[in-house]
């Protein structure tokens, strides 16, 4: 992608009380038809480029992911969707030879701050992973365990959340008799929601998932995808996944990304049955490649 | 034979359970209305009712907009859930009978169309009998193939693709009278060519309504049955019945 | 046709002697073993008894028992596991979890591979020049429990690494996701399921230190002791020493050599008994936290 090729629309984006966003942000949009004035803007990524030693993942990434709704990442491998992922987390800092330049604006403030706590940020942007990994110890504690971070005792509020969170994850139902079995009795599936249970525990704002379903059998993806749907009421969901139906399926805005590059960005509607670029077309219709 | 017509209440995705059950409950939405136009438009016709003709004509504006809609609607939830079997034939029959439906209300609007004209330009001397009988006869095709969409019946569907049958020749028999008419009385031709128009638009009413049977035959019975014979036709749904 | 029939009964009778020569060697390592274990139990057996476990020796260590070698030994093995241990799984820690990979660490690494292949005679060396003498700490417990420290700690090092690197990564950016710091995520994810390895590493080290003669003969075994050691500061008599003493330099070798063969006897077992719980406790352990996918 090149710039004078972008449309690069002029977008007006709502100016809210937890942070300020340039009133004119170049995006990569379909045609002039995404409109994100009804949207907060939960996420915001300013001209963001990534190295892994000399190699350029991101090549400088604007973008914005709105608050309380799906935005799926999708694209072929390694084109930087899952990398980008984890920078709202940084989770790229566990990487040695990683450097980034660029702003990552998560309620106003840059991630990438000299003070920011890492520790604190991930509090608020949790994150689930491709391959379920639950802890080697009892449901409970799998579910428990963020609260039991932050020092939380009181049995009173641990059983609480544990409920409350199990519930939200469509999981309370099958497990509720045996919260003090190993995590590792439990199927796949019940491992994912398991592990989506635990993440939700600490209240984050935004839920980060990495290819959430792609070790997971069909029905169990479904129920994942279900659960997604039932999230977004309550958190700021950013979903990576190389199945595009999958994208197609659950996400309100989708991003097609390509060479560490972001090519489009729009509403999942329009994305799919529209798009505004020849390589989104090329890439969704099964012919990149 | 029928289905439950609840059978997708099964999805794991309560989502996509909702999206195909408004575009359900749009579709019949749509239908009524169109039913009602074609019903309204042969009342108009018959009583020289000038207000109910108008006001038929300005309701095919919305027909239009909902065709478009739930076409949208359809093309929606094809890109986005890829829908299979049984609730690919819902989709896909949903968007070809919004084409027949639309197509009824465009001639429900042409016949009030001729209506007022005929209200302008006087009274046919006959046919009205003609276009009546016709008129109800079809009004009662398209009803029935909306009926057998909401029950998965095909039963009653194959009923109306074997009605169509009767309408075309209760059709040219009246035909045949108003030719007959016309060359009795030559001044008249004007006023009885309106009613011709309108006996043709009630005969493609009636025909569209074959297809609204024909797609919920295809969408009950995952068989495609147009452009077979009606003994062919009811051997794919006696068929099906039986398993 | 006839051509390759042949050649595929020469295929099959070339694998027939390969397999032949490879089973003959390991039955061979396992005639050796047991052969050996046969020919110290044999002779030792006969000296085992209460007295001989639980009395001081006497005569000149012609008669009586060999308590102050068994308790020697214990209080060397556990003084070098006790320095070792802390040390070791800190170093590995440090290593694993923290380092980032630069020159610090590979000499680091470098440096522990190097101390696990120094000959144990040197450790002895070591310890007199540096412990008994530099440290004044003389000939004693201590001395020689820390000498054998230094010889384990490489297996200490080596273990506990492993162990640290067998918890999946994945469990590690569960935790970190989840807000945790690097310790928090350490001390209750990583090290839970880590430390039945460590044991098992631990218990290996013990009866490694438990055997060995060269790092001790110089900075705390004696000769002789007329009592039992009263302050890690004083001198012990040990096992292996023990039997290396009356073999070559005891006022009478040949009478003593029952003596020899059960004092041998009971080092062998004392090893293998540990040896058997450490792999137990790994296998026991270890299903706990495996079936992670």
């Amino acid at each position: 992608m090149n710039t004078e090729s972008t449309m690069n629309m002029q977008t007006s984006l709502p100016q809210t009380d937890k942070m300020t966003v340039s009133a004119t942000t170049a995006l990569p949009q379909t045609g002039d038809r995404l409109s994100m004035e009804n949207e907060t803007i939960k996420i915001q990524v300013n001209d963001l480029k990534l190295y892994y030693g000399n190699d350029q993942a991101l090549k400088g990434i604007d973008m914005v992911i709105p608050e309380r709704k799906v935005t799926a990442f999708i694209g072929p491998s390694g084109c930087g969707k899952s990398t980008l992922l984890r920078c709202f987390n940084r989770m790229n800092d566990l990487v040695d030879i990683c450097r980034i330049t660029g702003e990552v604006l998560i309620g106003g403030k840059n991630i990438y701050d000299r003070d920011v706590d890492v520790a604190e940020l991930r509090r608020n942007v949790g994150m689930v992973f491709q391959k379920p990994n639950p802890f080697p110890k009892t449901i409970y504690e799998n579910v428990a365990y963020g609260l039991r971070l932050q020092g939380v005792r009181s049995k009173r509020v641990l059983d609480e959340v544990v409920e409350q969170s199990l519930r939200s994850a469509a999981l309370w139902d099958e497990v509720k008799d045996r919260l003090h079995d190993n995590a590792f009795g439990m199927s796949g599936g019940q491992q994912q929601r398991l592990v989506i249970a635990r993440a939700i525990a600490i209240q984050p704002q935004v839920l980060l998932l990495d290819e959430p379903a792609s070790a997971l059998d069909p029905i169990s993806t479904l129920k994942i995808e279900e659960l997604i749907n039932d999230l977004k009421d309550e958190y700021t969901i950013v979903i990576v996944t190389h199945n595009m139906q999958q994208a197609a399926r659950v996400s309100d805005y989708t991003a097609f990304m390509y060479m560490g590059e972001l090519i489009e960005f729009g509403d999942t509607n329009t994305l799919f049955t529209n798009p505004g670029r020849k390589q989104t077309e090329d890439y969704i219709t099964g012919r990149y490649g | 034979m029928t289905r439950e017509n609840d059978g997708f209440s099964q999805h794991i995705s309560q989502q996509f359970n909702d999206e195909l059950e408004s575009l359900r409950t749009r579709l019949l939405e749509m239908g009524g209305l169109v039913e009602k136009q074609v019903y309204d438009a042969v009342t108009a016709l018959i009583e020289a009712d000038g207000k109910l003709a108008e006001k038929v004509r300005e309701n095919d504006n919305a027909t239009n907009a909902m065709e478009r809609q739930i076409d949208e609607e359809c093309m929606r939830i094809l890109a986005r859930r890829q829908p299979a079997a049984s609730d690919l034939r819902l989709v896909v029959n949903i968007s070809k009978i919004i084409v027949d439906l639309e197509r009824i209300g465009d001639e429900a609007s042409k016949i009030a169309r001729r209506a007022l004209q005929l209200i302008e330009e006087g009274q046919a001397p006959r046919g009205y009998v003609e276009c009546r009988h016709i008129g109800y006869h079809v009004h009662k095709m398209v009803q029935q193939s909306l009926d057998s969409f909401a029950r998965y019946d095909s039963r009653q569907a194959l009923e109306v693709a074997q009605e169509d049958k009767i309408v075309d020749r209760e059709y040219k028999t009246a035909m045949r009278e108003m030719v007959t008419y016309m060359m009795e009385d030559p001044r008249s031709i004007s006023r009885v060519l309106n009613i011709l128009w309108v006996l043709r638009s009630l005969e493609r009413v009636g025909d569209h309504a074959r297809n609204v049977a024909e797609h919920v035959i295809h969408m009950v019975e995952g068989t495609n049955v147009r452009h077979l014979s009606l003994k062919r036709m009811a051997e794919e749904v006696g068929r099906s019945g039986r398993s | 046709m006839l051509g390759s029939e042949n050649r595929n009964r020469r295929r099959r009778n070339i694998q027939k002697v390969a397999f032949g020569i490879l089973w003959a060697t390991a039955t061979l390592n396992l005639l050796a073993l047991v052969g050996f274990l046969l020919f110290i139990a044999v002779n030792g057996i006969s000296a085992i008894n209460w007295e001989f476990l639980s009395e001081m020796p006497r005569n000149a260590m012609t008669e009586g028992g060999i308590l102050p070698t068994i308790l020697g030994t214990l209080y060397l093995s556990l003084g070098a596991i006790l320095v070792a241990f802390p040390i070791g799984v800190g170093t590995a820690i440090y290593l694993n979890e923290f380092a980032r990979d630069g020159f610090w660490v590979r000499m680091i690494r470098q440096g522990v591979v190097n101390l696990a292949g120094v000959p144990s005679v040197v450790y002895g060396l070591f310890g007199l020049a540096f412990f008994v003498i530099i440290m004044k700490l003389g000939v004693s417990i201590i001395a020689g429990s820390l000498t054998l420290a230094a010889f384990i700690l490489p297996l200490v090092i080596g273990s506990a690494e492993e162990a640290l690197r067998a918890v999946p990564r994945n469990m590690r950016l569960a935790s970190l996701a989840l807000g945790a710091t690097r310790w928090q995520t350490i001390y209750r994810v990583v090290l839970p399921p880590a430390l039945p390895s460590m044991l098992t590493g631990l218990i290996l080290g013990i009866s490694r230190a438990a055997g060995e003669t060269a790092p001790i003969m110089f900075t705390a075994a004696v000769f002789s002791t007329a009592k039992l050691p009263t302050s890690i500061f004083d001198e012990v008599m040990a096992m292996p020493y023990h039997i290396y003493v009356l073999a070559t330099s005891g006022t009478n070798i040949e009478e003593t050599r029952h003596l020899q063969y059960g004092t041998a006897l009971l080092l062998l077992l004392i090893v293998v008994v540990l040896n058997l719980f450490a792999i137990l406790l790994r296998n026991r352990l270890q299903k706990r936290y495996k079936s992670s996918t």
